[in-house]
């Protein structure tokens, strides 16, 4: 069978390349994205993407078009061959997934059954975004197992060592006794109305 | 027998295999913190374990073993249905880990791949070793889960390494170390030699892998031709198989085979099961460019004797509907009314790129254009809205046979968030505790 030129696949990982970068790849770069041994085949790969208008070459360097940097600001329609203003200024915008999620491969969803941090704003029912991995500091709130005994507490530290608040009269500070368990870090809280 | 070893350089090249350590159970274990410690398997929906925690397996239960058989040797079994949306999720993640290190990665499968580390001590500042254990220590910290690691010059001896050493071990094989380790390898640990090649290996005296990587040259080739020539340089440390970055695109053949929740009889609802198959398959062929000239059925009966037949097509075909008629054939051919089957699997193969497109002198080009572009607003609605949500008619009889048991659905699917649908869920792992 014949080797077909994947283009999709490369305009997609050129994509994922400038929205990280804000960037071309250089030559050597490209080798690896694509997955080719030799810069002839990146060279080969680059001339059908200009001829498909997703780069331009300009002093013999690749510059990305808007063919393919643009799929994330489609909101300005362009009229008439003028460029919306808004364009330009929509170009350095976030997805609201890269606002929440920091470190996407240790990040998860939970969904917060109990009361216990009634009072930092995080409600039974809400979706919290936990991250893993990382160490905490006082004043974060973590998901954490304390002696066998899953939580969602504020981490402190004081005199005493490690203490676990909760955001809400009803319940007590607590101390480990026998064993702690970090489960994540609490980055950011999802309630929908609907 | 004295050993020579095969080079003296540790690494000429620095490749990482990397093999989750009971993968399925232990992503269940990750996002049930409840059930860390506890003898876990998946696999519920199917009746028979997909795969056993290490709780578990040292309680003698194994991939393969049937449910009841297993509850019965241990009561206290934690069965969970697969949720096969999650380990993919948590498979990604773990290769994405792998990139932060190299660029040259290989998703062998969902549970395991390799990583080309050679070059790259400078950029980390370390050995290969210690780039090795961070990237272990990251899917832990991250992740939550274990991998196991081997790291050597060629993709079989790292595989032969994450193997050694299980759970998380970590097993490295530098140059002068092979023989030694080649030595105390039996034969049928290397990846490539099956039943028979070891058979065959055994009749000539051989008994480890180090016996077989010990031959002169041109040994190998002469009983087992070229991929016998090539294993033999792997084991020797000369690297012939690449890492394969690339997504795999080119597939020799397609398959599908799904097992029913438990065996029916009703022919209806077979063949709706069948055509799900073929659908999905389909799909998967369209999505790489493909077009297929050979297909084939298979139906497993209850007591897991299977039958099955296949046929050439006149002309390549990416189109379910186009196959359809000659799937039905095959369908009626092999099915038996009144017996009870278990699975059904369709099988696309002699695959052929379809990018230039050839008409017959009797077809109607602009009707396969037509069912092409129809095709085409099928993909697009269900991409946009997931997977079957249109299909075809057969599938109507899939309710016929509804799930008696509720538990077999994976928590992700039964408890949805508020938009999330049957088809749609957000693309995060969800943790379940009780907080």
């Amino acid at each position: 069978m014949p080797r077909v030129m994947d283009i999709q696949g490369h305009v997609a990982k050129l994509r994922t390349f400038w929205r990280r970068e804000r960037r071309m790849p250089g030559y050597g770069e490209m080798l690896g994205l694509f997955g080719y041994q030799s810069k002839n085949a990146v060279f080969g790969a680059l001339r059908k993407l200009e001829e498909l208008g997703f780069l331009e070459r300009k002093r013999g360097r690749a510059v990305a078009t808007g063919r393919l940097t643009g799929t994330l600001r489609l909101l300005g329609a362009v009229q008439a061959g003028f460029p919306s203003p808004a364009e330009e200024e929509l170009a350095d915008t976030l997805s609201l997934d890269e606002f929440l999620i920091r470190r996407p491969e240790a990040t998860f969803m939970l969904t917060v059954q109990g009361d216990s941090m009634i009072a930092a704003g995080i409600v039974p029912g809400d979706l919290v975004l936990v991250e893993k991995g990382g160490t905490p500091r006082p004043n974060d709130i973590v998901v954490a197992q304390v002696d066998d005994e899953w939580t969602l507490k504020y981490y402190m530290k004081d005199a005493e060592g490690v203490r676990l608040d909760p955001a809400n009269p009803k319940y007590k500070s607590i101390r480990p006794k026998r064993s702690l368990v970090i489960g994540g870090i609490v980055k950011a809280v999802i309630r929908k109305y609907d | 027998m004295a050993e020579f070893p095969f080079t003296l350089q540790s690494y000429p090249r620095a490749i990482m295999h990397f093999d989750g350590d009971a993968f399925f159970a232990a992503v269940e274990q990750s996002i049930h913190p409840g059930l860390k410690g506890q003898p876990v398997v998946t696999g519920k929906e199917r009746g028979i374990i997909a795969c056993a925690s290490y709780e578990a397996k040292a309680l003698g239960i194994s991939r393969g073993i049937a449910l009841h058989d297993a509850i019965r040797m241990c009561p206290g079994l934690k069965v969970l249905p697969s949720d096969y949306e999650t380990y993919s999720l948590y498979s990604k993640r773990m290769f994405d880990i792998a990139r932060r290190y190299t660029p040259m990665v290989e998703e062998y499968s969902i549970d395991e791949g390799f990583a080309d580390l050679t070059g790259l001590r400078r950029i980390h500042h370390t050995s290969y070793e210690e780039i090795a254990l961070r990237f272990q220590a990251d899917i832990r910290a991250e992740l939550d889960i274990t991998v196991s690691i081997g790291l050597s010059l060629t993709k079989s001896l790292a595989k032969l390494g994450s193997k050694f050493r299980k759970p998380r071990g970590f097993t490295a094989i530098p140059g002068p170390d092979i023989p030694g380790f080649l030595g105390q390898t039996p034969l049928e640990k290397v990846w490539g030699f099956g039943p028979n090649t070891v058979a065959l290996l055994t009749k000539h005296g051989l008994k480890t892998a180090g016996d077989f990587a010990s031959r002169p040259e041109g040994w190998a080739e002469r009983l087992m031709g070229k991929v016998g020539r090539e294993l033999w340089g792997e084991l020797r440390g000369d690297s012939l198989y690449p890492v394969e970055t690339e997504e795999k695109s080119s597939y020799c053949s397609i398959s599908k085979c799904k097992t029913f929740t438990s065996p029916s009889s009703d022919p209806e609802f077979i063949w709706a099961k069948l055509v799900r198959n073929v659908e999905s398959a389909f799909l998967k062929v369209r999505r790489h460019r493909l077009r297929a000239r050979q297909l084939a059925v298979m139906l497993r009966r209850q007591d897991y004797r299977q039958d099955g037949l296949e046929i050439r097509l006149n002309r390549p075909v990416s189109m379910t509907r186009d196959a359809l008629p000659g799937v039905r054939e095959l369908f009626e051919s092999l099915i038996e009314r009144g017996a009870a089957y278990r699975a059904t699997m369709v099988v696309l193969g002699k695959l052929e790129s379809d990018a230039e497109r050839q008409y017959d002198l009797f077809e109607d080009p602009v009707r396969i254009e037509k069912r092409a572009a129809l095709g085409e607003a099928v993909d697009a609605l269900n991409e946009r809205y997931g997977k079957h949500t249109l299909s075809l008619a057969p599938s109507l009889f899939l309710g016929r046979h509804r799930k008696t048991d509720r538990d077999d659905q994976p928590q992700r699917k039964s408890a949805l968030l508020s938009g999330e649908t049957r088809r749609q869920r957000l693309h995060i792992p969800r943790l379940f505790l009780n907080v």
